[in-house]
């Protein structure tokens, strides 16, 4: 680690990464808002349910029903927009961190100072897990808020049970977050980084919907590492969290040192 | 203090650097020449760490930079040829920060750079001009008092009065002791400061020579206006070479011996003389010419 690149960086960023913490603890608030509302027509919004196709209602994270808060936040939220939100802030932040200074050049100067190429990666790792875990934080923070706030007492609500839904959520963009960086640490091209971590991401996303959707095409959802993260299981304690949780942690750990090594061994053209 | 031994680098599309080896002495200011291209660049980068060689290697005080990344650059100050600085930030805090990268700096010689390259810190980078952020770069180049200092065409961007303070930076510098390697297309630039200097072409190094031996290998042409036709006549049998002959005034190419020039023009009545130098891009081009000539 580099101490006066890591407050530098963070200088810049943080306003962003508050943007984005900020977004996002607004949107769940706003969910736990429209719930009491939704609650008193989940027998008609669940038969709704019932009469899609199974495939359609899994992939939407629905299979849950809006019987309960943790049901309809974790489909709702956790199955869908969180996912989008974090993976964007992954794929644009991993870029920047690493293959726009390469590209635009300022890198050379990062590197003329008197510290390493390894520390300047580790470094930028930090500076992008630190944005990742401030939004996490916060979202977890404001959904223990909005419960308290519109839905009622606190000793009601499976706190367990969010908080290991977030920390699973944190680790699948642990895992994302060290794949877009190892491709940022590879690229010279500031675009070519962004194009490739954006399709790789997504493809993973649209593997994992399909694979729900879809029963003879299930074992797509298996090469996907959103697979790895199911709301609805974790929220229904059907999910085997302690595994999943391990391998999204030794494959974003596996990327970042990957990253970490090639950003190390390879030709820069300053 | 600093030496590429046998660097050779080979980018996918054929061009780069070929077996380049020179050393720069402790105190010395090294200059580096050539046209658009030659390989001045590629070979700083090497310097700098950045591209790793195919083959041989870059010391600097004793430490591969390649390999030993993080223990030689706090003896080096660096100018980039293309500078880029970090988005978003201010003259300010982009020094600020490079400061606490380097472990700090003396503020009062910072300030003291600033003063004499006539430059508002305060200015985000991205609103300075071109002559404005190498000032930003000169500064951040020298303002840890490094060992050495590497300055890919320095003066790029500057005006010809800042040009001169700079040249006066690194004579002050010099004296202190501080290594230099700077390239450059402008040989007035390098004649004032260096002592010694390497030519580079098509990313093989063709020369390295004193700087007294480059000028005397750069071709002046005279242009000497007698009295009268008559003294030209007498003129021309000392056996300067002469260029061209129109009336009573003759073009007469000296090449190095000045001294004998003088004398020689002393001797009749001389109503004008004006001179042209020859450009950096014609001693290359002679140079190479000569090279090619001898097997
Ligand atoms: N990363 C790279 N990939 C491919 N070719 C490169 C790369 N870097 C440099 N080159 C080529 O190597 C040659 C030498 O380039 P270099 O930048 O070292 O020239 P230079 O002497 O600094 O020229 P200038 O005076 O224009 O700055 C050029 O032909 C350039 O196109
Ligand atoms: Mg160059």
């Amino acid at each position: 680690m580099n101490m006066p690149l890591y407050r530098q960086m963070l200088a810049i960023n943080l306003k962003m990464f508050m943007n984005y913490a900020v977004g996002s603890a607004f949107y769940i608030l706003l969910m736990f808002w429209i719930y009491p509302g939704i609650a008193k027509n989940s027998g008609s919004l669940n038969s709704l349910i019932d009469a899609m196709p199974e495939g359609v209602g899994k992939a939407f994270g629905l299979e849950n029903g809006f019987g309960s808060i943790g049901a309809f936040i974790s489909g709702e939220y956790y199955g869908l927009l969180y996912l989008l939100i974090l993976s964007i802030f992954c794929i644009l932040v991993s870029t920047q961190l690493i293959a726009k200074l390469v590209d635009q050049g300022s890198m050379a100067y990062l590197l003329s100072a008197p510290t390493t190429r390894t520390k300047v990666a580790l470094t930028q790792a930090a500076v992008l897990l630190s944005g990742l875990v401030l939004i996490c934080a916060v979202t977890t923070l404001a959904g223990f808020a909005g419960y308290a706030w519109f839905i009622g007492d606190l000793a009601d609500f499976d706190g367990t049970g969010f908080v290991l839904l977030n920390a699973g959520a944190l680790l699948l963009f642990f895992c994302i977050g060290g794949i877009s960086y190892l491709i940022s640490a590879c690229c010279n091209d500031e675009k070519r980084a962004l194009t490739l971590s954006g399709v790789i991401t997504i493809g993973f996303f649209s593997l994992n919907l399909i694979g729900k959707i879809s029963g003879q095409l299930s074992w797509m959802r298996h090469i996907s590492v959103f697979s790895l993260f199911d709301p609805g299981e974790i929220v229904g304690k059907t999910a085997n969290w302690p595994l999943s949780v391990a391998v999204l942690a030794g494959l974003g750990a596996a990327a970042f040192a990957a990253g970490m090594i090639i950003f190390r061994k390879r030709s820069l053209p300053l | 203090m600093l030496s590429v031994e046998h660097v050779t680098k080979i980018f996918p599309n054929g061009r780069g650097i070929r077996d380049v080896t020179f050393s720069v002495r402790r105190g010395e200011v090294f200059g580096f020449l050539g046209p658009n291209g030659a390989g001045k660049s590629t070979t700083i980068r090497h310097i700098m760490g950045f591209l790793k060689p195919d083959q041989g290697s870059v010391k600097v005080c004793g430490h591969d930079t390649w390999k030993e990344q993080g223990r030689f650059q706090k003896y080096i100050g660096y100018l980039p040829g293309e500078i880029a600085f970090i988005e978003g930030m201010t003259g300010k805090a982009f020094l600020d920060f490079m400061a606490g990268m380097q472990g700090g700096v003396d503020s009062a010689w910072r300030d003291e750079l600033i003063r004499r390259l006539q430059f508002d810190v305060r200015t985000p980078i991205r609103k300075m001009s071109k002559g404005m952020k190498q000032k930003v770069g000169i500064v951040a180049a020298f303002m840890h008092r490094p060992e050495v200092i590497i300055l890919d065409e320095p003066t790029s961007g500057l005006d010809p009065l800042m040009q001169k303070v700079f040249i006066e930076l690194v004579l002050e510098e010099k004296a202190r002791g501080t290594t230099f390697l700077m390239s450059s297309h402008n040989f007035p630039e390098i004649e004032r400061t260096c002592d010694r200097a390497a030519i580079i072409k098509d990313g093989v190094i063709i020369a390295v020579k004193d700087i007294h031996e480059l000028q005397s290998m750069q071709r002046k042409l005279f242009e000497v206006t007698f009295e009268s036709e008559q003294e030209v006549n007498d003129f021309m049998k000392c056996g300067l070479k002469i260029d061209s002959r129109e009336g009573s005034r003759v073009r007469v190419a000296v090449q190095g011996d000045v001294d004998r020039f003088i004398r020689e023009t002393a001797r009749f009545h001389v109503r004008n003389i004006d001179v042209f130098t020859q450009n950096l891009e014609d001693i290359f081009m002679n140079y190479y010419d000569r090279e090619g000539q001898t097997p």
